[in-house]
């Protein structure tokens, strides 16, 4: 026998029914997808999943092939069956021309956003959907897209996702399921690698470290000692790891939830110190003057807001040549009124997007950051020279 | 002749090969409204079976094909040797027939017409016929021993191989490979000492299909017959700078690994 599209994976009897088209077209296109992605990563069946988390959401990335393809599947009556939240958009949905955006593209975006609602996902268009409204628990087997999230929720909280892509991670939140193999499986989430880390433990140092590991490992589990992240830094750490090389899941000693089932005595150790970080430093920044500072990738938490708030609280924007925006999730914005109250004197606070996603190539060609993923990403995706400094030193430009 | 591939998303289609010999984003790579291929030696892929080893480049690649479908440019069957998540994601979105675990995408010549049953995974090439063959590596102190073809050879005339030979019906690959040794060289061999997974070597209208193995022998002293015109051994390095047939350079490299 063949291994056709049904005895390639051990599938259910409901499972196959849907292959077969007994629930409709949108179902069986689903699980032609999770059967096919499942088949090539060596899948023996399927899971079931608690929530997904899904990108492709920005018209910049997507274009119209994608836009078309959102169309058809809201119009097939595709239909959510988990919970399941939405990444950054291109714009901030009210304040896009703030952003320079044109009325085509905003139209075009309002459109994408429109559909992924009628699929009845939930539009917060925000990458750290952990903090607010999709927060899976340790064990619980999901289907995240965009890569900082979901090295987030593998790592910090234990859950167990694959790198989704946009379509996969529609079509199973579609069905409910998703392919079982790779980070879903006890065997592939064990250490690959320890990272001996010595850093002063400011976020920033998060995003060297994050993208020295990448430049040092690429891929792989690596085993952390030597730092103790909160959310915000394991955020960050995310974030660039999963930029500079395409780590999905790390442990860290005595902190992350599955770092104590793990020996990890006869692992290859790496030491990231002083000497690593500066290469990591000088491989992020490629300017000395800039036109944009970007703050928020991943989107700012709470803490991060009341952080930036009060080192700018009573301080002035001199410099009028230079834009800020603050990226973060509508939830967010509406939590902190007086820190936006603050903020909004040196720029603009946007939901929904950031300046990976939106498309600020039209406006700005020299953009800084205090995000490796950023970092990574302002030169490939935007076209910007980029620079990476923390925070207070980003904001020495325009004070 | 039918090659068994591996089934990614289903469908029927037949059609003739657009080929890249390169892995492929179709971000960039591919318009995704008039369907021309912008890498390579350019082309369009609409309505042709499309053949490249894997996909690389952007996840934006898997609604570039959405776009193509949209478009009436889809190609009419996607071929891979090995299928990734964003080609084999685009292919099922746009409803593209794609198989892939071919042996090689060597075996298709552009304007070969393929036959792509993608429910069941297999690939057929319009007449072309499938011969399949043993190419058997002696060994000696480290030397393997080369034949060289008259010119009058009806196959890759003038060029030295291995010992070579095709399958006679009924005959195991094994049986045909210590066959063609005792009637091309006169040497009696055990064995074999190693065999690699077979292998296609496309020339012209014919496929063929490559059983390599490799004979350890401690001495040897060949007599040639009327199929070749001079023996000689040679040390492996070396046999990269000779005039060889098609397989005889994959052949070695398999077997010595």
């Amino acid at each position: 026998m063949r291994p056709s599209i049904l005895s390639a994976m051990d599938l259910t009897r409901e499972e196959e029914a849907i292959l077969n088209g007994e629930e409709g077209e949108g179902r069986q296109k689903a699980m032609e997808l999770v059967t096919a992605l499942g088949k090539i990563y060596g899948a023996e069946d399927l899971i079931d999943i608690t929530s997904a988390h899904l990108s492709g959401a920005s018209y910049k990335t997507i274009g119209d092939g994608g836009l078309k393809y959102l169309e058809d599947m809201a119009a097939g009556g595709a239909k959510v069956t988990v919970p399941s939240t939405l990444n950054p958009v291109g714009m901030d949905r009210t304040r896009w021309r703030e952003m320079h955006i044109s009325e085509e593209f905003a139209e075009k975006q309002l459109r994408i956003i429109d559909l992924y609602g009628q699929m009845g996902i939930r539009t917060t268009c925000s990458c750290t959907p952990y903090v607010g409204p999709n927060v899976p628990s340790m064990g619980d087997h999901v289907a995240w897209a965009e890569s900082s999230a979901l090295s987030f929720v593998n790592s910090y909280i234990g859950a167990r996702t694959n790198r989704e892509g946009g379509p996969g991670a529609l079509a199973a939140a579609i069905l409910g399921k998703t392919a079982n193999y790779g980070l879903h499986l006890d065997e592939n989430r064990k250490p690959t690698v320890v990272i001996d880390a010595d850093i002063d433990g400011s976020i920033f140092s998060y995003s060297l470290l994050g993208q020295a590991v990448g430049m040092a490992i690429g891929s792989g589990v690596p085993y952390f000692k030597g730092i103790s992240p909160e959310v915000e830094e394991a955020k960050t750490l995310c974030a660039a790891m999963a930029a500079s090389g395409s780590v999905a899941l790390y442990h860290v000693e005595g902190v992350t939830p599955e770092a104590g089932n793990f020996d990890v005595s006869d692992l290859e150790v790496i030491h990231i110190g002083e000497k690593e970080l500066q290469a990591a430093y000088d491989k992020l920044n490629t300017v000395d003057d800039i036109q944009l500072i970007a703050l928020g990738c991943p989107h700012l938490t709470e803490k991060e807001m009341h952080q930036i708030a009060s080192f700018l609280k009573g301080k002035k924007k001199v410099n009028k040549d230079v834009e800020i925006w603050f990226c973060t999730s509508a939830e967010i914005r509406d939590r902190c009124p007086e820190d936006v109250k603050i903020m909004e004197e040196f720029g603009p606070v946007l939901a929904d997007t950031c300046m990976v996603v939106a498309p600020i190539e039209g406006t700005f060609q020299r953009t800084g950051t205090n995000s490796a993923k950023a970092g990574n990403y302002l030169p490939t995706l935007c076209s910007q020279k980029a620079m990476c400094r923390d925070i207070a030193k980003l904001m020495e430009v325009v004070l | 002749m039918r090659i068994e591939g591996r089934s990614i998303s289903p469908g029927k289609a037949k059609g003739e090969v657009v080929k890249l010999n390169e892995p492929l984003s179709f971000l960039g790579g591919v318009d995704g409204s008039t369907g021309d291929i912008r890498v390579g030696d350019g082309g369009n892929v609409a309505g042709k079976i499309l053949v490249f080893p894997k996909g690389k480049g952007s996840t934006v690649g898997s609604f570039v094909m959405y776009d193509l479908m949209v478009h009436g440019k889809a190609p009419a069957a996607v071929i891979n040797e090995s299928a990734e998540t964003i080609v084999a994601t685009g292919a099922v979105i746009s409803s593209i027939p794609m198989v892939d675990s071919i042996p090689s995408i060597d075996i298709f010549e552009n304007g070969d017409v393929v036959t792509v049953d993608a429910d069941a995974g297999t690939v057929e090439i319009e007449g072309v016929e499938c011969r399949s063959v043993v190419s058997s590596a002696i060994l000696m102190d480290g030397k393997v021993l080369m034949l060289k073809r008259p010119a009058t050879c009806h196959s890759f005339p003038g060029k030295w191989s291995l010992v070579a030979g095709k399958i006679e019906p009924g005959e195991t690959p094994t049986e045909a490979a210590k066959r063609e040794i005792l009637e091309e060289t006169r040497i009696p061999v055990g064995g074999p000492d190693a065999v690699v997974r077979p292998f296609y070597v496309r020339e012209g209208d014919v496929l063929w299909k490559v059983h390599g193995m490799l004979f350890r022998v401690s001495f040897a002293d060949p007599k040639i017959n009327e199929e070749n015109e001079m023996f000689e051994w040679v040390s492996l390095e070396d046999v990269s700078g000779m005039d060889t047939v098609t397989d005889t350079m994959a052949v070695l490299e398999q077997l010595m690994k």
